[in-house]
């Protein structure tokens, strides 16, 4: 009886992972590079997810109040992607809802560092050539 | 009736096409008017937007010239910090009039919170950077980073305010030139539908008083009288209608033998035109003529005409000037009664014109009597009878002919009654270049003194 339930629980928990990464055009193993926008490329990269969404829909208070539980990654580092949650991130000060995308550093003085960054913040790395 | 409305015609005609004009003319300056105005507030906007991009390019530059100095403590960057800095105040204050013009308070409220997290950004992350103390570099890094993530949301803000104030300008402007548009299209047809139609009534009534026209032509050219000879005397006579486009009037005369030496001679003048009053000259001639058959006192024969007359026309308005005497071709005396009639006159055979005097009122007004006046004439002495077409005949500048201009006329043409009316006519038509207001009618008598043979037969 307690096997099923964990079974049942882990089935769930795997179908919610499932549902959320589903629009998610990366995926756990992939190379990326960080780059915010042309006029701030540097990277906030947070200690959680929904920090991350308070960061982005907060008042610029909440938004001072967090930067603790942030490191800025400089851009061009580099990192693999391990999980996404779709459309997490949603505040009126974004056009569309982004992607929280949890990620590990692979290069740099962050190196090894685990954390969470908006999707549009990572770019794919360039395939290296045969 | 078809008079009045035929003048009324070509008038409002005429104002539909002054509407009509003044309706497009208008409505294109209105357009114009409302898209010069669009056109102006959209150019704010622009400039506003412009200006805004503007701001931003500053705001990087100055945080470049901030990550510079910190990265090689040159004082140049320190330098070139500031004078971006005063720049952007500068093009931020510009940027805020322009938007307070355009009336766009929302996107002035996102722009004071911009400059206002400019302002907390030199204090909080540029100063201390550019002072060089031993601020946490790290802190300072990530607050520079979380100002320009809010400084991008209030210059998203911004933009977006702009772009929809610039669509809806947009839109308004489209929406005005649609409306102005669909309304002049709207009034030019409905007034170029009623100038169609007008102008077709006029056509039909154009018509209608042509055909008026020829049928009171018939009925004067029958009434009119044929000369009867007379003893001693020479008879002419002229008649003019009144220019085209107006209606024939009730000009009469007559010279009717009532006796081997006496002859009824008279003119008449009937009050309005057409048709009615054609047949109204036939009534005058034959009633007079009957008169004269009975009475040979001009002054009692009009006061009989007179009363026939109230008791037979019954229209209030319709009444008549009649000069009516009765001539003895062997006397020569002329005996003569004038109802409101004035151009009469006496031509002597030296020339010398004199008015004959009027002696009633005119006709079917009231009752009154009318003196008889008598005249002796002399040989080659003419009497000469118009209508009021001769006094009232008016020059080019409008000026009338009146009494003195119709004497000094029958004084300098021709002493021969054929020719005298024919002359008077044809200077009467030429005084007003070739168009007469009204219509003319002239008769002309010269008597010549009996020989002694005519007497004794």
């Amino acid at each position: 009886m307690r096997l099923r339930s964990l079974a049942a629980l882990l089935v769930l928990f795997l179908a919610a992972f499932a549902w959320a990464s589903a629009d998610c055009s990366i995926h756990q193993g992939d190379k990326v590079v960080l780059y915010g926008t042309s006029d701030d490329p540097d990277v906030f990269i947070w200690d959680s997810r929904f920090r991350l969404r308070d960061y982005e829909g907060g008042s610029f208070d909440q938004m001072n109040a967090l930067l603790p539980h942030a490191v800025l990654a400089r851009p061009g580092t580099r990192a693999v992607v391990e999980s996404c949650v779709s459309n997490f991130v949603q505040s009126k000060y974004l056009s569309t809802p982004d992607n929280a995308v949890g990620i590990r550093i692979v290069g740099g003085p962050l190196h090894g560092q685990r954390g969470w960054v908006l999707g549009s913040s990572l770019r794919g790395m360039p395939k290296a050539p045969r | 009736m078809i008079q009045l409305r035929r003048r009324s015609v070509p008038f409002v005609l005429t104002a539909f096409l002054v509407i009509a004009v003044v309706v497009a003319v208008q409505g294109a300056f209105a357009t114009r008017a409302q898209l010069a105005g669009t056109f102006a507030r959209q150019s704010e906007i622009v400039h506003a937007q412009l200006s805004l991009e503007e701001m931003r390019r500053l705001q990087i530059n100055a945080e470049s010239a901030v990550r510079g100095f910190s990265l090689t403590h040159d004082p140049f960057y320190r330098q070139q910090y500031a004078t971006i800095e005063a720049e952007f105040d500068s093009k931020a204050a510009s940027v805020r009039a322009t938007m307070m013009g355009a009336g766009l308070i929302g996107a002035v409220r996102s722009l004071d919170d911009y400059i206002s997290l400019q302002r907390n950004w030199r204090r909080k992350v540029a100063e201390p950077m550019l002072a060089d103390g031993g601020t946490d570099a790290v802190t300072l890094d990530k607050s520079n980073k979380a100002f320009t993530d809010v400084e991008n949301r209030s210059v998203q803000l911004i933009r977006a305010t702009l772009a929809d104030a610039n669509d809806r300008l947009a839109r308004t402007a489209q929406e005005q030139v649609n409306a102005n548009a669909y309304t002049r299209a709207f009034w030019l047809i409905v007034l170029g539908l009623l100038a169609i139609l007008f102008n077709g009534f006029r056509s039909r009534l154009v018509t209608e008083l042509e055909e008026e026209r020829t049928t009171t032509e018939t009925l004067q050219k029958a009434f009119r009288s044929e000369h009867v000879p007379l003893p001693n005397c020479e008879v002419g006579s002229a008649y003019l209608a009144a220019s085209s486009h107006l209606a024939v009037g009730g000009d009469v005369f007559d010279v009717y033998r009532l006796s081997d030496t006496l002859a009824l001679v008279f003119i008449a003048d009937v009050s309005g035109k057409g048709v009615d009053a054609a047949v109204l000259t036939a009534f005058i001639k034959f009633t007079i003529r009957g008169i004269a058959l009975r009475r040979r006192d001009p002054g009692a024969m009009l006061a009989e005409f007179n009363t026939a007359f109230a008791q037979t026309v019954e229209n209030p308005y319709l009444f008549v000037s009649m000069f009516v005497a009765v001539l003895d071709t062997e006397t020569l005396q002329l005996r003569y009664a004038s109802a409101g009639h004035d151009s009469a006159f006496l031509r002597r055979s030296s020339g010398m014109t004199e008015q004959l005097a009027v002696t009633g009122p005119v006709l079917g007004v009231m009752e009154e009597p009318f003196e008889t006046k008598t005249l002796h004439l002399e040989d080659l002495d003419s009497l000469v009878l118009a209508t009021d077409g001769l006094t009232e005949a008016r020059d080019p500048s409008g000026v009338q002919l009146q009494e003195a201009g119709a004497i000094r006329l029958i004084q300098t043409s021709s002493p021969q009654p054929q020719l005298l009316a024919d002359e008077l006519v044809a200077r009467v038509r030429a005084l007003g270049g070739n168009r007469l207001r009204d219509d003319l009618a002239v008769l002309a008598i010269r008597v010549h003194e009996p020989e002694a043979g005519d007497a004794l037969a």
